[in-house]
């Protein structure tokens, strides 16, 4: 906190939390005053703020390629995801009462499913390879006659790693088998199309594409049933009560206009960042290696593991010299258990404490690369150092 | 020279103490682990350097804590080994312990001390030709895979994980000896290989559908089970 004043900062975990775009904010600004109304009352404000919720549900439909009707708007990716899994199963249970996740799922995945588990329910997971993705093969030999969903996760919110969804979605189609896809981690990084890769219900976030926090979505698919989790005065057709969001969902609106204009532009420069950091990593610093897929990879994230160095020393290190970055191991939040994902990916404990992400954004500059390569190996080289792991190469 | 904690939890630590007079007239820590880890050796050498041995045998893990005015709870037990490992170099110092005998009790590969495994593996007739092998004749099985080597009790094991690294990134190697067991020239190539050896270490269980999936291993140091996922588990036999 002292150190840091005198360094220049670099934000690089995007993925954690990114800034709202100041012109989300300007788009936001009047439905805080003037334009106040609630969409369900009749009179004049009423109907305007209708007005504008139906626009907004519109432009947010665009941005996947669905038709408005399926766009749901939910207070986040939460409980998105705990309307898609809980809603769906529900709603759908005299069919049966299998369900099939990734080992690589984000955590609130896992937890539904657990929740989903006590409540009569059976929860399969598909292993992944090392690279952390799933296999359709594997996928479809978890399924059962009783099974009636799939959720598995578009891109690694911790590794990065994009699933093959296409034949996922084929695989669990030629079933009849309804598939889940928490989408946050790539949203706005990858081109989405439910058209062509044919989901049925879809996890999105406003602050994923640089809107606010607080507002998220769940894409369900016309014909597709789900029973509400959140009972109230009836809005989004019964599916989710409570009174609209407005100022966040007029934010989210204009930041899913923003993201279909700059997107390619921006995936182009992000990657290039990415495949410099990856690059000069791997090349400059002995026994370092880059944990999730090659290639097939969200183009913001580049996430290392380091031998014999524990990932928050690493992180509170960088952090003195202004750096944010993230660890792979959960050390930093509520549990001391390394990260199910990089566990699932075939590291061993130690292996995967010793694990770094780096996630870029709409606001890094080239210079944030150079910095990062100039700082990491010094640090790096110090904590090994005073680790009595690691013996120099 | 003292050493506590286990890398599998995060944390290992290592306290070195120059004595003169029965007084710590120096002291240095090594430490592999996360901030708390890093804070509380550093303290520890901070609150000792110049105590008589009996003073800084009362040192606790409080004392540590309350030195960085308080922890997080949940760092208490896992981060703060710190006193622990000051004790251990005490007494081994006491004991007239070099730190080269504390690294290396058994300093010959001796097969007694281990047990490999010679009934079969749960799994293992299940999964045989479906990600178990017995022998790696066929390259192309290990390509690009995550790969397990069971230590059969000879050095030949070791040298097919070492062989395997040729066609996959990943590959670990279990044997139940501790690693100073193994012998001086084999432990060195191992370590200048990309094999990942996991000693002290048994594998219990070989698990999957259709095919392996993962392996239940038993970290006969902590004795703690834990799953790994693989693709792969070779077993000369």
């Amino acid at each position: 906190m002292t150190t840091a004043e005198t360094e220049p900062e670099v934000y690089l975990d995007y993925q954690s939390s990114k800034p709202v775009d100041p012109r989300v904010v300007e788009a936001m600004r009047p439905y805080f005053f003037e334009k106040f109304g609630n969409p369900s009352s009749l009179h004049i404000e009423g109907d305007r703020a209708t007005k504008v919720l139906e626009e907004s549900r519109e432009k947010i439909a665009d941005f996947v390629g669905a038709s408005s009707r399926e766009i749901l708007f939910t207070s986040g990716a939460t409980e998105s995801n705990n309307l898609a899994l809980i809603g769906y199963a529900m709603r759908n249970k005299r069919k049966g009462n299998h369900i099939i996740i990734s080992e690589v799922e984000h955590i609130p995945i896992h937890n539904i499913a657990k929740y989903l588990e006590r409540n009569g329910f059976e929860i399969s997971k598909v292993p992944v390879d090392q690279y952390a993705r799933v296999d359709p093969k594997k996928l479809e030999s978890r399924i059962t006659d009783k099974t009636i969903l799939a959720s598995i996760g578009y891109g690694s919110n911790e590794v990065g790693t994009l699933q093959p969804m296409e034949s996922i979605c084929q695989v669990l189609k030629n079933k009849g088998i309804a598939i889940h896809t928490d989408a946050v981690a790539a949203e706005g990084l990858v081109p989405m199309d439910v058209n062509k890769v044919p989901v049925d219900l879809m996890t999105l976030s406003s602050n994923d594409i640089y809107g606010p926090k607080g507002l998220g979505v769940l894409y369900v698919r016309k014909g597709f049933g789900i029973a509400p989790i959140i009972m109230g005065g009836g809005q989004e057709r019964g599916l989710r009560s409570g009174t609209e969001n407005m100022p966040a969902i007029v934010g989210m609106a204009e930041a899913a206009r923003i993201a279909a204009v700059e997107m390619s532009e921006e995936i182009k420069r992000l990657g290039s960042y990415r495949d410099r950091l990856i690059k000069g990593v791997l090349e400059r610093i002995p026994k370092a290696y880059l944990n999730g897929h090659p290639t097939e990879r969200l183009p913001n994230n580049a996430h290392f593991r380091f031998e014999a160095v524990e990932g928050e020393s690493l992180m509170l290190s960088l952090k003195d010299k202004g750096i944010s970055a993230s660890t792979g191991s959960a050390c930093t939040s509520k549990t001391l258990e390394p990260s199910h994902t990089l566990i699932a990916c075939g590291l061993l404990h130690e292996e995967a404490h010793g694990s770094l992400e780096f996630t870029f954004g709409r606001f890094n500059k080239a210079e944030d690369v150079d910095r990062i390569l100039e700082v990491l190996p010094v640090v790096l080289e110090r904590l090994r150092r005073l680790s009595p792991l690691y013996e120099g190469s | 020279m003292g050493r506590v904690g286990n890398p599998v939890c995060g944390d290992l630590m290592e306290i070195y103490i120059a004595v003169e007079d029965d007084h710590i007239k120096d002291i240095k820590f090594q430490t592999f682990g996360c901030g708390s880890a890093v804070a509380t050796s550093s303290m520890v050498t901070e609150l000792v350097k110049g105590m008589s041995l009996d003073d800084a045998l009362k040192v606790t893990r409080d004392d540590v804590a309350d030195a960085l005015e308080g922890l997080p709870p949940i760092k208490m037990h896992c981060s703060n080994l710190a006193a622990d490992a000051l004790h251990a170099a005490i007494r081994n110092w006491r004991e007239g312990k070099s730190p080269k005998e504390i690294g290396s009790e058994f300093p010959l590969y001796v097969n007694k001390h281990c047990n490999p495994p010679e009934e079969p593996i749960e799994g293992e007739s299940e999964f045989l030709g479906k990600g178990v092998y017995n022998s790696a004749d066929d390259s192309n099985l290990f390509k690009d895979k995550r790969v397990l080597v069971s230590d059969m009790g000879g050095v030949a094991s070791a040298e097919l994980a070492m062989d395997l690294t040729k066609h996959t990134g990943r590959v670990i190697f279990i044997t139940p000896a501790k690693e100073t067991e193994i012998h001086p020239d084999i432990k060195g190539r191992l370590k200048r290989s990309d094999v990942k050896a996991l000693f002290e270490s048994e594998l219990l269980k070989i698990m999957g559908s259709g095919e392996v999936e993962k392996v239940l291993v038993n970290d006969l140091d902590e004795d703690q089970e834990y799953e790994l996922f693989v693709d792969v588990v070779v077993i000369r036999r």
